[in-house]
């Protein structure tokens, strides 16, 4: 099973690194749809996991319904609806993005490395942790190094799934607890904020959802 | 069953939504009165929770749901008559909403249990949502979603702390429920370097929805945009539930013996936000925003309290009290300043006075009380806090609290002078009315009243909350 869930953290830190390279808003979306498929999968492959209930069997369907189809079907139809194919002039380039991510598994490797001193985990895990904290920097990374509210909305569902990811490696014995279940209320909110972006653009005349224009607030 | 004063906003709000909106209206303030009601029986320890694993009646978070029950009562009230003055399409939304969003954060004051207290304030952020984009403007858009996305993100790491929290029951081989109550007898054997790390996330993510600088930068934009009885209900009652979270991550690491690590944090983003507003404070050209970010200042003033702990804390929890009030009906005013002058502009209004004399008594009371004066109860709160400050010795932490509220006041205090005396040639175009100008008032002498008057109760109440954190008189 370790050379499976291996495999499955080595996809997602591709999509990650894929998703930060990438300018087309209908591929980011594709990455995306890849990513919480891979994401979702992953505690049915982890060794602690094995004793599944049906509860938690639920569950990850569930999971696995709402990050692989749900969340990118909606970006899917915002995209369509917003027209825009490209992310224009980020705030930070491409390459440059793609080399933070780079940095961004090896600062995890570190504090993964670190944590060990206080608690002794098992390889498998300290390589999920590796994975989560990559995924979650580099999703809050994309939040705030791209201007359009659709990427930005991106970023936070990445940040989500290594949010998510660190919860799984984290409850141990927390499957009696249901703490990391709750992080699907996350995913809410991601819904609400494509749902925002789709309707908003019904209701109004913009053709472009761009954050840079929305910058009239502010203090001089 | 004091989770009705959860289920029946609730309920009240889904049917408000399909009603006609003048009866709306009647189940708003009717629903306000029920919930009041309820809050007081609770208060008097006549209600209970019956989730007992998940909601507990805490001092602090009823102290929390009594002040956002009296100042929504006085909220609704103004709102019926600032709708009917206002064209806004959507009133009925206008009424579920904030219907809901007095049901969620009756439920965050009650939540023992971290998810549940996690959800609750998730529930704020949703229904407050589209509180603010009531307006529909290009600016009302983007401050809705400054509001969603920062506020969702500092969710998320909160969430993240609440892992860490979890991880450092499991470590240390405990087997309770993860309810605040049940956690704060196990303190001491928990992990307490995933307690630190945990608690870390907690103050960054709640502390966003609170405003503490460096997060604060949606609270200004959604203050602003979002209609006054919205404003007045955001910063008089969100920004207390969401110091709620704060407080209590702030219990469990005094009571685990980290309170040193806690209360510093604390502090450091306390006076950072006072900083930051003073800044941004001394040139404001929005009266409205310079309510927003006075907001940001008394939360700093709230958290350097608490994070000093003794007699600060005392005072901390007062100026949670009369700040909700002072700045909920501020807010209320600036209302009725908005419909009297048309624009949210310092430099388009003026003379005040003499145009709205009630609205100016208010308002300008209202400014006294929040800086600090007599015979409001800022002036105490203030004064016990930089005396506790004093007791423990944190000289140069005082000093710069001190200058903050100087530059914030020598800042306010023009600009408030310029709408109240300056020169304005135009008339107002909506005159005060009754409804309009009886719950500033009614605000106000609620402050004045508890300055000169402390009920035993609520004096105990304030004592059993801080006593769980060093604080105490």
């Amino acid at each position: 099973m370790t050379y499976f869930s291996d495999a499955l953290f080595s996809l997602t830190i591709l999509s990650v690194l894929l998703s930060l390279g990438s300018n087309r808003l209908m591929t980011l979306v594709k990455i995306m749809a890849f990513q919480g498929i891979v994401v979702s999968l992953i505690p049915f492959f982890i060794e602690h996991h094995n004793e599944m209930t049906t509860g938690s069997i639920v569950f990850l369907q569930v999971m696995l319904l709402i990050k692989g189809l749900l969340i990118p079907g909606f970006m899917y139809a915002a995209v369509k609806k917003i027209k825009i194919q490209w992310e224009v002039e980020p705030i930070i380039g491409y390459h440059a993005s793609l080399f933070a991510g780079l940095i961004f598994i090896l600062v995890a490797a570190f504090i993964t490395d670190r944590l060990q001193i206080h608690i002794s985990l098992h390889e498998e895990y300290v390589h999920l942790l590796i994975t989560a904290f990559t995924t979650l920097a580099a999703g809050l990374f994309l939040l705030m190094a791209r201007r359009k509210a659709i990427t930005q909305v991106i970023g936070y569902l990445m940040m989500d799934n290594g949010i998510y990811l660190v919860g799984t490696a984290v409850a141990k014995e927390t499957h009696t607890q249901h703490v990391v279940e709750f992080g699907v209320l996350l995913d809410l909110l991601v819904c609400v904020m494509v749902m925002g972006i789709i309707l908003h653009n019904i209701n109004s005349s913009y053709d472009d959802v761009d954050t840079a224009l929305l910058a009239e607030l502010k203090d001089n | 069953m004091l989770e009705f004063t959860t289920l029946i906003p609730v309920f009240a709000g889904i049917i408000a939504m399909f009603l006609p909106v003048r009866l709306g209206r009647v189940v708003l303030v009717v629903t306000a009165l029920l919930h009041l009601q309820m809050t007081i029986l609770g208060w008097m320890g006549k209600l209970t929770p019956s989730l007992p694993g998940y909601f507990a009646v805490t001092p602090e978070g009823i102290l929390i749901l009594l002040v956002t029950s009296f100042i929504f009562l006085c909220i609704s009230v103004y709102a019926v008559s600032y709708m009917s003055e206002t064209e806004i399409t959507s009133e009925p939304i206008y009424i579920g909403c904030t219907l809901f969003f007095l049901g969620s954060m009756s439920m965050v004051a009650l939540a023992d249990h971290l998810v549940v207290l996690w959800i609750a304030i998730e529930a704020t952020t949703l229904m407050s949502a589209p509180l603010i984009f009531l307006h529909r403007s290009k600016t009302a858009l983007e401050a809705t979603w400054k509001y969603v996305l920062i506020c969702s993100v500092g969710l998320a790491l909160a969430l993240l702390g609440c892992f860490f929290i979890v991880l450092s029951m499991d470590i240390g081989q405990i087997h309770v429920p993860i309810t605040f109550s049940s956690l704060s007898s196990v303190a001491t054997k928990l992990d307490p370097v995933w307690l630190k790390a945990g608690f870390i996330f907690i103050v960054i993510g709640y502390g966003t929805k609170m405003g503490l600088a460096p997060m604060h930068t949606w609270l200004p934009d959604a203050h602003s945009e979002s209609p006054s009885p919205a404003s007045a209900l955001l910063s008089g009652a969100l920004l207390n539930c969401a110091f709620l979270g704060v407080y209590r991550g702030h219990q469990l690491l005094f009571q685990a013996g980290l309170g040193d690590y806690s209360s510093n944090l604390l502090i450091g983003f306390g006076l950072f936000s006072m900083l930051i507003a003073a800044v941004f404070i001394y040139n404001q050209t929005d009266y409205k925003r310079m309510l927003a970010y006075s907001s940001i200042e008394n939360m700093g003033i709230i958290a350097f309290g608490v994070g000093v702990g003794g007699l600060a804390t005392y005072g901390a929890m007062l100026h949670l009290i009369h700040h909700s009030l002072l700045k909920s009906s501020l807010f209320l005013s600036s209302g009725n300043i908005l419909l009297g002058y048309g624009s949210k502009l310092i430099a388009r209004t003026g003379n005040m006075a003499r145009l709205m004399p009630k609205t100016f008594v208010a308002f300008f009371a209202g400014f006294v009380g929040i800086s600090g004066f007599p015979p409001f109860g800022i002036f105490i709160s203030k004064l016990l806090i930089i005396l506790g400050a004093f007791q423990m010795g944190r000289h140069f932490s005082i000093s710069v609290f001190i200058f903050a509220i100087i530059v914030i006041f020598a800042g306010a205090a023009r600009l408030v002078m310029k709408m109240s005396f300056g020169k304005y040639e135009k008339d107002i175009t909506v005159d005060e009315n009754l409804m309009r100008v009886v719950p500033l008032y009614a605000l106000l002498l609620a402050s004045i009243i508890l300055s000169v008057w402390m009920p035993d109760s609520l004096y105990q109440t304030i004592l059993d909350a801080i006593s769980t954190v060093g604080g105490g008189v």
